[in-house]
């Protein structure tokens, strides 16, 4: 047996284990000391690896290039040649008849690496000629970045996860650690062991909220009243820091007069909750000696999410609870590479090193390194701008990389209708999803365990992961991919493994320079900035109270508060948010293909509610149920808690059955464009035959696994036969 | 005293880490390719109340009800625990129905027999299904060894005690609220 230290392809708490492996195939896994994860796994670390031996439970791996030409057809299985022709020619084709910008690129958050991430953008600017790539952080924490670059300079986590557990203070908005990040909320439990305060704010009595001082279960849809009222509260109170605010900071007579108006009285009847215990959660933040602020989607997945994640950096600043240890704003990014694939720049702003694409000086340097003229300095279309693209014509072709839009965006219906107006779709992945259905191309990857590469994990920190297996079926690396492709539309690439991918990155980045191969090696971790080889990384942001805003000073930045979107009303009265679940991850390509986790949740996935709603609705626990919106209706189980506040129901977006995008809605925020996925009108009809709904659900479920597994199993196209010369008797 | 798991419902968070570290435990071949979700059956169960977090399993009871319950002699004391010998459990439930906990249950599996060098379907096997705090492992208890947040105790007469006496501190320096007795 040999072991291979690897991250874990799953979330973004950066856990090290050792891959078991006999005979190329996966058989196990053992925890190790990494930095974050100190020994413990969850269990999609320890039960969540069995899909590396393609068990096809959900979908069967991609094994073979396919095309077709028509999406009516079948698909084809190909040469790799005839795949890299095919898909260079069209995408030549496109460029050249409606220019760079009618091509979308991805990046991919997940198990394909921040080496392959650097390829992609590298691709997208170099190759076709358009800032046009981006990548599901857009879905996530985008207004996290975005409001943190404002009011900070920098859009990462502030502090390490460890120091989670040595704060004094945690307010925890909009973030489920339990669901999330097993092993982030491992340390919001040490931290309450140690005497922490833990503040939570969620409408739902979440895991945190059992353990927390003080909960705060604010409506769905009050989070910018809350943060002001919180502001409110700091500055009329005389809780904040004076000496921090004026040293530090900028904006705070403009900051003042807008959240002056949100009193705790004010916000009362917006939030739902009552002016006494928004007083007292600042009490207790700004009493403590450091205090830490953790959110999540809970915060970010809003129309108005941008200027939410301002207000909480402004707590922080209000309060100086940043720049030193154990204090700091922790915007906990979900995926296990999703903080890669933002630093590699797969994002229509930013070059890799969040070096802007506006700036000349950085145009020029990347072009030199690239050995292209000039590069875009168009600010390109996000992911969520894809569909309206798509339908409006301005956008032909989309070559989608290691992620499932099929599945993930808000408004599935609209997904579908922008992938039908788009004249190519790429799918480079590892399984058959729902997207890849929709594709013309399909080019399969080598998977997580199969490859080398770095992830970064939440809270800033590099960690190398090994290859384990050897990919099986005609596969290759996406990077090798994306170079073939690259070098047959005229721009020679070629890698030949990918620490030289990752040298090249990081003679581009001045905050990655010092990260080399050699110092992440093993359980090597190296947080950014990390300027050069003798620096010993970066454990918190800020030393010394600078900030990275143009002043050297934080912005003190507040906004009004918004409404939702939607409004529930008769006909659809609840409020739909859409949440995460332990056991399953994202999309769910990769953990619904695993024996355990299948065996503890399947299709179609759960609704919860409230115990006084479903009474008044007559449905029971465990019933399956319609769920319907302005959108779409989707079938799923009921899970009756009282954990589940009164007029919400939460459904997890793993699930292709229970597919809850089907009926959340496509609003964006106007800074981020990340959708609104937290706030969708919806009715529950029961259905009375339970029979038929138990079969309609094991029916669907069957077709659509029936579907994607003859997708991928497609054969060659069939040669015509040889003629028969007449042979003499 | 027999010694049984429990869980800290102030550092349980709900994930079911045990639940499948526990099947797999019991699983002779230990793949854990071989479960699907019928062949899915955990031996400690976690519940979730609006306030509480924890896991239901079996307390290895001192005067167990299953025990008494069992009309063929299955359940039987082994050392400080509790255990069921399979090849006596017919199946009969009435151990489910005296299990205060809910810990117990039967399940069943296809039972085949050889006749003449030909292996046949022969009905079903019952077995009274419940924690046995891995007496077959020599690390002991799967679940305690994987519960990320360390929630899982296994409570012996040590912990018992230990845990009486930081309470009764704990009773005697805190005031009580409780008017003198007259």
């Amino acid at each position: 047996m040999e072991k291979f230290i690897e991250v874990c392809p799953y979330c973004g708490a950066g856990c090290k284990f050792n891959l078991l492996v006999e005979n190329n195939k996966a058989v196990g896994v053992e925890p190790l000391n990494g930095v974050t994860n100190q020994g413990e796994l969850c269990l999609k670390g320890y039960y969540g690896w069995d899909f590396l031996n393609d068990t096809k439970i959900l979908t069967p791996r991609l094994r073979q290039p396919m095309l077709r030409h028509s999406r009516q057809e079948p698909f084809q299985a190909v040469s790799w040649d005839e795949a890299i022709v095919f898909t260079a020619g069209k995408l030549g084709e496109l460029k050249q008849k409606y220019g760079p910008d009618s091509i979308m690129m991805t990046g991919s958050s997940r198990g394909a690496g921040n080496e392959a991430n650097f390829v992609a953008q590298k691709f997208a600017r170099a190759v076709i000629g358009t800032n046009n790539v981006d990548n599901c952080a857009r879905i996530c924490h985008c207004p996290s970045m975005v409001g943190m670059m404002a009011t900070l300079g920098s859009g990462a986590m502030t502090n390490s996860v460890g120091e989670i557990e040595d704060t004094d203070c945690i307010l925890c908005f909009g973030y489920n650690g339990a669901d999330s990040h097993p092993i982030v909320a491992r340390r919001i439990v040490k931290a309450k062991a140690k005497g922490a305060k833990i503040i939570t704010c969620d409408p739902r009595h979440i895991e945190t909220a059992r353990i927390s001082d003080l909960w705060l279960g604010l409506k769905n849809g009050s989070n910018m009243a809350l943060v002001n009222a919180f502001a409110n509260v700091l500055i009329t109170e005389k809780l904040y820091n004076r000496d921090f605010v004026a040293n530090y900071t900028e904006g705070f007579d403009a900051y003042w007069n807008i959240v002056k108006k949100y009193t705790p009285e004010y916000v009362e009847d917006i939030t739902g909750l009552k002016a006494s215990q928004i007083r007292e959660a600042m009490h207790i933040y700004a009493g403590a000696k450091n205090a830490t602020i953790l959110w999540g989607m809970g915060v970010t997945q809003w129309g108005q999410g941008v200027d939410v994640v301002k207000g909480l950096a402004g707590l922080a600043l209000l309060t100086g609870n940043v720049g030193h240890l154990n204090a700091g704003i922790g915007p906990v990014r979900g995926q296990n590479n999703v903080q890669g694939a933002c630093d590699m720049g797969a994002l229509p702003d930013f070059f890799p090193g969040y070096q802007s694409v506006k700036k000349p000086e950085v145009r020029e340097k990347f072009a030199k390194a690239w050995n292209v003229p000039s590069l875009p300095d168009k600010v390109g279309l996000t992911l969520t701008d894809v569909p309206h693209a798509a339908i409006e014509g301005r956008l032909k072709a989309m070559y989608i990389f290691g992620e499932d839009p099929a599945q993930s965006e808000p408004d599935l219906d609209l997904v579908r209708k922008g992938f039908e107006a788009l004249e190519l779709i790429v799918v480079q992945d590892i399984f058959m999803t729902k997207t890849g259905m929709f594709a013309d191309v399909i080019l399969p990857a080598t998977s997580w365990g199969e490859h080398d590469g770095v992830f970064t994990d939440t809270d800033r920190g590099f960690q190398r992961f090994y290859k384990a297996l050897d990919a099986k079926g005609d596969v290759k690396h996406d990077w090798e991919i994306h170079s073939l492709i690259a070098t047959a539309l005229g721009y020679p690439m070629k890698y030949n493994n990918t620490e030289e991918i990752w040298n090249e990155l990081i003679s581009l980045c001045p905050s990655y320079k010092g990260a080399t191969y050699e110092r992440m090696a093993g359980l090597g971790y190296v947080q950014w900035p990390c300027p050069d080889v003798s620096h010993p990384g970066t454990k918190f942001l800020y030393t010394g109270n600078k900030f990275s805003t143009p002043s050297g000073k934080g912005l003190l930045l507040a906004a009004e508060w918004r409404a939702p979107a939607e409004s529930v009303n008769d006909e659809f009265p609840l409020v739909l948010s859409t949440v995460r679940e332990v056991g399953q991850y994202s999309a769910r390509s990769v953990s619904g293909n695993c024996a355990a986790l299948t065996a503890l949740a399947d299709e179609p996935g759960y609704v919860t509610i409230n115990p006084a709603d479903a009474q008044k609705l007559g449905v029971r626990d465990q019933a399956l149920v319609w769920v319907a919106s302005r959108r779409g209706k989707v079938i799923a189980r009921a899970s009756i808690t009282g954990r589940t506040n009164k007029g919400a129901v939460y459904m997890t977006f793993q699930w292709w059955i229970g597919a809850c995008n089907e009926l959340t809605i496509h609003r964006v925020d106007p800074d981020s464009k990340t959708p609104e996925y937290k706030y969708a009108a919806v009715r529950i009809e029961p259905i009375a035959d339970q029979v038929w709904a138990e079969s309609y659900v094991k029916e669907t479920y069957s077709k659509l696994k029936h579907n994607l597994a003859a997708a991928a199993n497609s054969a060659p196209a069939a040669k015509p036969a040889p003629s028969k010369a007449l042979e003499p008797a | 005293m027999n010694r049984f798991i429990a869980a800290d419902s102030a550092t349980c968070i709900g994930c079911r880490t045990c639940e499948i570290a526990c099947v797999v435990a019991h699983e002779p071949s230990h793949d854990v390719e071989t479960l699907t979700p019928t062949h899915f059956e955990p031996r400690l169960h976690l519940v979730r109340t609006f306030q509480v977090s924890t896991v239901a399993t079996c307390h290895q009871c001192e005067d167990a009800p299953c025990l008494h319950a069992c009309p063929t002699g299955a359940i039987f004391h082994s050392g400080d625990t509790v255990q069921v010998d399979q090849a006596r459990c017919i199946g009969c439930k009435s151990c489910v129905i005296a299990c205060p906990f809910g810990a117990m249950q039967v399940v069943t599996h296809a039972a085949q027999q050889v006749f003449a060098g030909v292996t046949i379907a022969n009905g079903v096997k019952a077995e009274a299904h419940k924690c046995d705090l891995c007496a077959d492992r020599a690390a002991g208890p799967a679940c305690v060894e994987v519960c990320p947040t360390k929630a899982l105790h296994i409570v012996d007469a040590a912990l018992i005690e230990e845990t009486r006496r930081r309470r009764q501190q704990h009773s005697a320096l805190e005031p009580s609220g409780l008017s003198a007795v007259a």
